[in-house]
């Protein structure tokens, strides 16, 4: 499902956020990515959603080698992946609503279907009375549940988040966790990133550390 | 197939819903658009207009000689087996003086003219009809015609026909100038609405492209903005320019009639209408095509 082969990130002005990293991701598996802030997990994550490119190495993703594909292919990649970014992401000009359609609309889903599904995933998320009003109004933690009804309404087979729990009290970031681990029943591909480890620990899943862009021991 | 044409309708519709919900501050750029655009329709129907009445004015140059009222039998003989040697004549025509006296009555019907005068003033006369030449060779053969013996004038009947043509065909070159400009102006002010939209949209289309939006769905609703854009400015154009040509009728056809001309000034033909419609279209599109793009090469998240 995801696979590193040997990838390395350098930025531009040098800075090498990836070093020589290989490790796989098994087709519904549930991995938590951890690490210091500048540990490369967010860098990691960009580079499975191919909105960063591998200096050197492959990726792998759904089969596709990311490194190898022209950048006219990647939209079609992201639109199986599905992304809760580490700053939300959110559009504040229109409704919650409106925010969760932007994947099917972009997918083209035909729009009856679409707005099913929007409700859907409102309902999944614990938004369902919230569709027409705008996201400024929304708290910081039902933003963060806006971002994830977004990510997935297009059932995507990947799911990445990217420091979700951030900002959050233990409580609310413990309900968060459960939706994911939800979407990981069944049968999504599910990769989280996060500093807090005590998090993670909880749940006896996979835990992929790293420090400097590479494995910690 | 019928998905995707579903999904274009929807662009379609909702590019126009925007338009439409800010009616005055579009109603001013598509006024802009029009305008430009009317300027060269204008003068190009005018043109078009003046080119139908002098298509019935004889405009081939003919040249009058007209012979000294002394000149005798053996003159106009001499005259004609010269025109009728020369290279540069294709035809002409003798009229006897008589001939031209009794025309004349007859146009201007005063019948008494010979009796009241005793004697005929008229001259005898050839009208001479030129090969095609050149503005210059005209000139050389009307020098040339009145130094035959006994010819007093020698005169360009169609002098004014020609320099009027020539006023015309410079305006109707005048009028593709002008249309290239402002065509190229179109494609401009498109360009620059259009990029003053992508950036109030910049962070819709940096979300989009994070989550799987390809670069057409990204141009999609800027093209078809300008599309409609361009098309209702084009349908804006084509009521300015019957305006004025509504406007400008009535001063124009009590001048014209001071030459007996019934003159008109004509408005766009339907095809005509089609023509500036898929002109203006295309050219807004290619405004926003080229603004999409540019935006687009600068903002590559990979």
């Amino acid at each position: 499902m995801i696979r590193f082969d040997q990838v390395t990130k350098r930025y531009p002005g040098g800075h090498e956020a990836l070093r020589n990293l290989s490790f796989a991701v098994e087709s519904g598996e549930m991995v938590f990515l951890a690490g210091h802030s500048g540990a490369g997990k967010s860098t990691l994550l960009k580079l499975v959603s191919g909105i960063e490119r591998a200096t050197s190495g492959n990726v792998l993703v759904n089969n596709q080698n990311l490194s190898k594909l022209r950048a006219s292919q990647l939209p079609y990649v992201r639109q199986h992946i599905g992304v809760v970014f580490q700053d939300h992401k959110i559009l504040f000009d229109r409704s919650v609503f409106d925010n969760v359609m932007l994947p099917l609309d972009i997918i083209g889903f035909d729009r009856r279907d679409a707005q099913r599904r929007v409700r859907a995933a409102l309902d999944k998320v614990g938004l369902a009375g919230k569709e027409k009003v705008m996201p400024i109004r929304l708290s910081g933690g039902e933003q963060q549940r806006l971002c994830i009804a977004r990510a997935v309404v297009h059932r995507p087979s990947i799911l990445l988040a990217d420091e979700p729990s951030a900002n959050l009290d233990r409580a609310y970031a413990l309900d968060i966790m459960e939706l994911f681990k939800s979407f990981h029943q069944v049968g999504v591909t599910v990769l989280i990133s996060a500093h807090d480890e005590t998090l993670m620990e909880d749940y006896g899943r996979r835990i992929i550390r790293l420090r400097e862009g590479q494995f910690a021991a | 197939m019928k998905h995707y044409l579903y999904l274009h309708a929807q662009s379609a519709r909702s590019a126009l819903l925007k338009i439409l919900r800010q009616p005055f501050g579009n109603l001013l750029n598509l006024l802009m658009l029009a305008i430009a655009l009317a300027l060269p329709v204008s003068l190009y129907l005018g043109v078009s207009s003046l080119q139908q009445w002098t298509a019935k004015l004889n405009t081939t140059p003919q040249i009058t000689l007209f012979m000294e009222l002394s000149s005798e039998q053996a003159d106009l003989a001499a005259v004609e087996s010269s025109l009728k040697h020369h290279p540069r004549v294709a035809s002409f025509r003798f009229v006897h003086k008589d001939a031209a006296l009794k025309e004349l009555e007859q146009r201007s019907g005063l019948n008494a003219i010979s009796e009241g005068l005793g004697s005929n003033p008229l001259p005898h006369a050839f009208i001479v009809t030129p090969q095609a030449l050149e503005p210059a060779m005209l000139d050389l053969l009307q020098k040339e015609l009145s130094g035959l013996p006994m010819v007093e004038l020698a005169q360009f009947d169609a002098a004014w026909a020609r320099k009027l043509h020539a006023m015309i065909t410079l305006a109707g070159q005048l009028a593709w100038l002008l249309a290239v400009v402002f065509a190229l102006a179109m494609v401009l002010i498109n360009h620059n609405t259009i990029r003053m939209q992508i950036l109030a949209r910049q962070e819709e289309i940096v979300v989009s492209k994070l989550i799987g939006a390809t670069d057409s769905f990204i141009r999609r609703p800027f093209l078809y903005h300008a599309a409609w854009q361009g098309g209702l400015s084009a349908l804006l154009c084509w009521g300015l320019s019957s305006w004025l040509a509504y406007q400008a009728n009535p001063a124009l056809a009590e001048f014209a009639s001071l030459y007996g001309i019934d003159a008109q000034l004509r408005s766009l033909q339907p095809l005509e209408v089609l023509g500036v419609l898929l002109g203006a279209v295309l050219l807004s599109m290619l405004g926003a095509r080229l603004a999409a793009d540019h935006h687009l090469r600068k903002n590559q998240p990979a």
